[in-house]
């Protein structure tokens, strides 16, 4: 009896070991690649650590990103309209989709997602893993299924093969496209602009006007454009223009609360000169026209920003003032994130 | 010896008949059928446009004249109860096999059969309006067959950006000009399977319906017909006397969001506190 136990404990230590040992050489295959915190920024959403970005994960995510056949009729990629070259967006006032539909609203840059608490105009997504369904069945979107995506893509051997090495196995499931996703976005990070310099004393300075700008942005407009991720993540009715779309509620089609009605997260504005046009529904050509609409005056609202109530619904600025914010804003330019 | 293996034979046969005609009187599970009536008050719904002379023309307590050009719903999450108090759950973690849109455009889907009840006699029933937020995710690899039917173009059951389902879909025209008015209804919140202390945000259109049956319906040699009537006079004047007008007469919109949507869902699906019944009740229970 004792012979038999123990030879029972063996094979019971044998399997383990082998089982642990599998596990560590597909990690090291495929090792998790480590996001840096940039000094400032907010820690990462907790999400991240449900799906830690991995080599071959962020690699297939990647592929994924740029695949047409997510699209009814193969034409349109997340890339699309999430295009590098300008920070992830699209340059259009709204988003356009498969056969020329347009969306709702202004594409969002796709940058420093990992630190976001809440994604889309109006916050309905709240981890990043939840988000990459939306597009492929939204009409105006990519006009498909998930299952019609697996099913296109599922007999692609490059596909088979990178999944495989992401994780574990061949398998093309749903929720390992939505991971993978949702891996790549987590590491486009941009943290490198003049402004990330400068702050970080590595020897590069502001000009004059720029140092204007930046002490007038800290005055007039960091109060919503807060933290280093000039955003302080909150949704606020600012009074812009209102998308004719008699759909379109803001937040309020989330949360339900009249207060939320028109209100909008707050943008990031970084690599804010490459987003263009601005506002929701991509209102604001440029920059200036957003600037000229804050010191002209916003539209009245019940629920309008306490901060613009204060000041009359408005935000002046001089001549000088617009000059050196913007001038302020191109300094949040990443060009090495451009084109990642 | 060989007597004794005949007699075993003949008993075994013999047990094998009596079960098999017992099955036969006796089953031990039988369908059960729901059949839904779509009223204004007591008058069944004929759908049209703003210029048919056969819709249904309804006047609500605040005195507003509307008609219906589209009525859908879902129903899921079904459960008999028994007379002792023991709920028969009917797939309700299977939106595939337990979940229907109720659409008035297509007679067919007016009746749900629920297959394979146990035998027994049954005083309750309870489903929900629209779809419980642990499965309201548009799980297309789940449930291929609800995904499909709610998805299909003519029926459109879905919010995509929320990633679930419209739980109604109500179109019509109000007033003397015929005014269009879309309520749509669903929920938004945001969370983890299910576990409301996980809701950071968000509405919540499901409701639990409960509804006691006129008769006892018997489950055995019987398949018992329940009728469920919808009536959607209560849309505009149940708990909440409604007006439309330009500000709610599009729900969610830029004039109304959510709040204005609550108040339809409430009043067709009550509050799900101390309203468990909204706009429904069990008109008769046939046990033929």
């Amino acid at each position: 009896m004792k012979t038999v136990m123990c030879i029972l404990s063996v094979l019971l230590i044998a399997l383990s070991c082998s089982k642990d040992g599998m596990k560590e050489s597909v990690e090291a295959d495929n090792p998790e690649i480590f996001l840096h915190i940039p000094a400032g920024f907010p820690g990462l959403n907790s999400s991240v650590a449900e799906n830690r970005p991995t080599k071959y994960g962020v690699e297939l995510g990647e592929k994924l990103f740029h695949e047409k056949r997510f699209s009814g009729n193969n034409t349109i990629s997340c890339a699309s309209c999430h295009n590098p070259a300008l920070a992830f967006s699209d340059g259009k006032q709204q988003a356009v989709g498969i056969y020329e539909r347009v969306g709702l609203r202004n594409t969002p840059a796709v940058q420093n997602m990992a630190f976001m608490k809440f994604y889309n105009w109006d916050g309905n997504i709240l981890q990043l893993e939840k988000q990459p369904l939306v597009p492929i069945i939204t009409h105006e979107e990519m006009n498909s299924s998930i299952l019609e995506v697996i099913g296109k893509i599922g007999t692609d051997a490059d596909y088979r093969e990178l999944f495989k090495k992401a994780f574990g196995d061949a398998s093309i499931t749903a929720d390992r496209i939505y991971r993978s996703i949702a891996q790549y976005e987590y590491t486009l990070i941009s943290a490198n602009s003049k402004y990330d310099r400068v702050t970080r004393n590595e020897g590069e300075r502001f000009t004059d006007m720029e140092e204007i700008g930046y002490t007038t942005f800290k005055n007039k407009c960091a109060s919503c454009h807060g933290t280093a991720l000039f955003t302080d993540q909150s949704f606020r009715n600012v009074g812009f223009p209102m998308n004719p779309n008699p759909e379109e509620v803001g937040r309020g089609r989330v949360t339900g609360r009249s207060a939320d009605q028109m209100a909008f997260r707050v943008p990031s504005l970084r690599n804010a000169a490459y987003t263009a046009p601005y506002g929701s529904f991509g209102q604001f050509p440029t920059l200036r026209s957003v600037l000229d609409y804050f010191d002209k005056g916003v539209l009245e609202a019940e629920n309008l920003d306490p901060i613009l109530k204060e000041n009359g619904n408005r935000i002046p600025l001089t001549e000088k003032e617009k000059k050196a914010i913007i001038a302020f804003l191109e300094t949040l330019s990443d060009p090495a994130f451009i084109g990642k | 010896m060989k007597k004794l293996m005949n007699y075993l034979i003949l008993s075994a046969v013999s047990f094998v008949m009596i079960s098999c005609s017992k099955n036969d009187n006796n089953p031990v599970a039988n369908n059960v059928s729901l059949h839904f009536n779509n009223t204004f008050k007591d008058k069944t719904i004929v759908l049209g446009g703003a210029t048919s002379t056969d819709a249904s023309v309804n006047t609500s307590e605040k005195d507003q004249v509307h008609r219906l050009s589209e009525l859908k719903y879902v129903i899921s999450n079904i459960r008999l109860v028994k007379a002792d108090g023991t709920e028969i759950p009917y797939n309700v973690n299977d939106l595939d096999k337990g979940a229907t849109v109720v659409n008035q455009a297509k007679p067919a889907s007016l009746d749900y059969l629920l297959t394979n009840i146990p035998v027994g006699e049954y005083r309750q029933l309870k489903f929900g309006l629209g779809v419980k937020q642990e499965i309201n995710t548009l799980d297309q690899v789940r449930f291929p067959v609800f995904y499909e039917a709610a998805g299909a173009n003519d029926t459109d059951m879905m919010w995509q950006w929320a990633t679930g389902y419209r739980f109604t879909k109500i179109e019509g025209f109000y007033g003397v000009e015929n005014i269009a008015f879309k309520i749509h209804t669903g929920s938004t919140l945001n969370g983890t399977g299910g576990q409301p202390e996980t809701y950071t945000q968000g509405v919540d259109a499901y409701r639990d319906i409960t509804l006691n049956l006129t008769t006892t319906a018997f489950v055995g040699n019987n398949t018992p017909k329940i009728k469920i009537k919808a009536d959607f006079d209560k849309l505009l004047s149940g708990r909440t006397k409604i007006s439309l007008t330009a500000k709610n007469a599009t729900t969610p919109s830029k004039h109304s969001g959510m709040e204005a949507m609550e108040i339809f869902v409430n009043n067709i699906g009550g509050d799900g506190k101390e309203d468990k019944t909204g706009m429904f009740s069990v008109e008769s229970v046939e046990n033929d």
